[in-house]
């Protein structure tokens, strides 16, 4: 698929600017301003002293930027043991799943075996069920295993997703079996198939899937919220949502704003470094699909 | 011998149902057990802590008689309709414009045009609170400075449900803008050129073209999309905890609240039963439709 997309890139070039093509450009460029807006807006304001004025948009701008608000998230929250939960929970169960997925995957696009494609169905059929439709016995089931305030409650039950394997799978499916009857005939088991010669071949989409994994993790809600009871297990999200009202304070904009750029900034930062494997990958996949 | 030989094809199999284990186990453990069990709950009065009390149907009566639920359900449906319009319009319309083969720059837009997605819903939902509020927000400051009325979107019953609206479009819009945009690059460019040559406009084009190639791709995109926009749930927590009244209440928040801040559990498990119900009687007619129009696309041709 690659050299399929190359030469589309090429052409860009041969083509000049036309007016015509002006607004196109216009309204690009006006919702960029409104998808990177609220960040420049909590970037500002978190630089902001408390006492400066807030609203207009005049103020988004600090006028004696200052790195105090910083200091007081960290005096209202275990910060770093706070970052440091997303991060582990992040990334253990990103590379848990990335590999499930794609061990699953390549199951089910590479293989015939009884029970095939009822299994495929189920695993689609899956999807349709809200994860929220037995949220009540999942939290008993934590309680009673005693995964509650650990990093397992979150690690585990998502670590093979549905979607994530349908993904894999559409993406595998496309490489050749001939190698893998080669690779047979040399004595390589099915397993050091997969590990050696799927998985590099495969590397693009394993990136995509990984970067989209990540960003849900670090993002997830209500499955921290549920499972993580104590100030130093919560992830960042749950430590910022209860940021507003805090020691039965309502605390000014500029120290929460504070808080949400420690929430936020650390996963565009990674995905401003990983965005070439996402789009590229993603494409591929669909494509394919 | 028929099923000796299945049993030796399952056997030979083996190594294959170990790769593929790991998710039927764990959608046993934390999917059908739980979803099974949330089921018995339906029946059950519950704390969580003392022994059970077998109540029948009465947690069904009390669902259809709790005005509450029909308030949640009535805004969650709104969500979903005003969301999935905005979102797939967006979404096709700049998928479109960054398909456009002279676009320059057209890697940066992506990026740029993606980061909402990238960003929490949790932290947004601060910032657009500071953005919606009455006193003090940028909205309002706007609104007052062309001599306007300000409004008082977060607190009253009235407009609660637009500043949730908006966070949830601008930050799910990207994630589908992508899908399109991968599924347009999969589109034979011929078609493009062709319909160029003969002289077809933009609009056309997006008609003639692009919405028939992407239709599987559109309705997968509609199908997730009516899933996720029933569960919402974080964008009315942070923003307006379901606020003023109920007016801005989800069914999923209704549930969470229900089983983990009063402690209703087998009312809370009977709201999830609701919202499963709901959602597949949803994506069911949503498939049959499909399905009814692609035999009918299908058969037209002959």
């Amino acid at each position: 698929m690659i050299p399929a997309i190359t030469p589309v890139r090429e052409n860009r070039s041969i083509h000049h600017f036309k007016a015509s093509q002006l607004p196109v450009y216009i309204i690009l460029v006006l919702w960029c301003l409104v998808s990177i807006f609220p960040l420049v807006w909590m970037l500002g304001t978190a630089l902001k002293p408390v006492e400066e004025p807030i609203g207009g948009l005049n103020s988004m701008i600090p006028h004696v930027p200052t790195l105090e608000n910083f200091a007081k998230v960290a005096t209202l929250l275990p910060l770093a043991r706070n970052t440091l939960n997303s991060a582990v929970i992040a990334t253990v169960s990103t590379l848990i799943t990335v590999f499930l997925c794609a061990l699953a995957g390549f199951a089910f696009a590479k293989y015939n075996f009884p029970g095939k494609n009822f299994l495929f169905i189920l695993l689609i059929g899956t999807m349709m069920i809200p994860p929220e439709a037995g949220i009540v016995p999942t939290f008993i089931i934590m309680r009673y295993l005693g995964w509650i305030n650990t990093y397992w409650s979150l690690i585990i039950p998502r670590a093979a997703t549905a979607i994530g394997i349908f993904y894999m799978r559409q993406y595998i499916t496309s490489f050749p079996t001939e190698i893998m009857e080669q690779a047979r005939l040399d004595g390589c088991s099915e397993f050091r198939i997969f590990w050696n010669l799927v998985l590099p071949v495969v590397s693009p989409a394993l990136a995509a899937w990984a970067t989209l994994a990540f960003i849900a993790r670090w993002n997830d809600f209500m499955y921290p919220l549920l499972f993580m009871t104590s100030k130093d297990m919560y992830t960042l999200m749950v430590a910022i949502s209860k940021l507003p009202v805090s020691e039965s304070l309502s605390t000014p904009w500029p120290v929460i704003m504070a808080g949400s750029v420690f929430a936020v900034f650390p996963l565009i930062l990674i995905y401003l470094v990983l965005q070439r494997f996402q789009v590229s990958g993603l494409q591929l996949g669909a494509v394919k699909g | 011998m028929a099923k000796n030989g299945l049993l030796q094809r399952i056997w030979k199999s083996r190594i294959v149902y170990l790769f593929i284990s790991p998710f039927y186990i764990l959608f046993l453990i934390f999917g059908l057990f739980p979803l099974l069990w949330s089921f018995y709950l339906t029946f059950q009065d519950w704390n969580g802590l003392s022994p059970m009390t077998p109540i029948g149907l009465g947690n069904y009566t009390a669902l259809l008689r709790d005005s509450t639920f029909f308030e949640a359900l009535s805004n969650t449906a709104l969500y979903w309709v005003v969301d999935i319009v905005f979102i797939l319009a967006l979404a096709l319309i700049f998928a479109s414009l960054l398909h456009n083969v002279w676009l320059k720059g057209a890697k940066v837009f992506t990026v740029a045009l993606f980061l909402p997605y990238v960003t929490a819903t949790v932290a947004v939902g601060l910032v657009f609170n500071m953005i919606f509020d009455f006193n003090s927000g940028l909205i309002n400051s706007i609104l007052r400075s062309l001599n306007t009325l300000a409004v008082p979107w977060l607190n009253s019953t009235q407009f609660s449900k637009i500043p949730v609206m908006v966070l949830n479009i601008w930050r799910a819009m990207p994630w589908y803008m992508l899908i399109i945009f991968s599924g347009l690059q999969a589109i034979n460019p011929e078609y493009f050129e062709a319909a160029t040559v003969d002289g077809a406009n933009a609009i056309q084009k997006l008609f003639y073209i692009t919405i028939p190639s992407l239709a599987p791709i559109l309705f997968f995109c509609f199908l997730t999309e009516t899933i996720e926009s029933f569960r919402i749930f974080t964008e009315p927590y942070i923003m307006t905890a379901g606020g003023p009244g109920s007016s801005s209440l989800s069914i999923v928040l209704y549930l969470y609240r229900n089983g983990f801040e009063i402690f209703k559990m087998g009312y809370a498990s009977t709201i999830a039963y609701a919202l499963t119900f709901i959602l597949l009687v949803i994506s069911a007619s949503q498939t049959f439709l499909l399905r009814k129009q692609g035999t009918m696309v299908e058969e037209n041709p002959q």
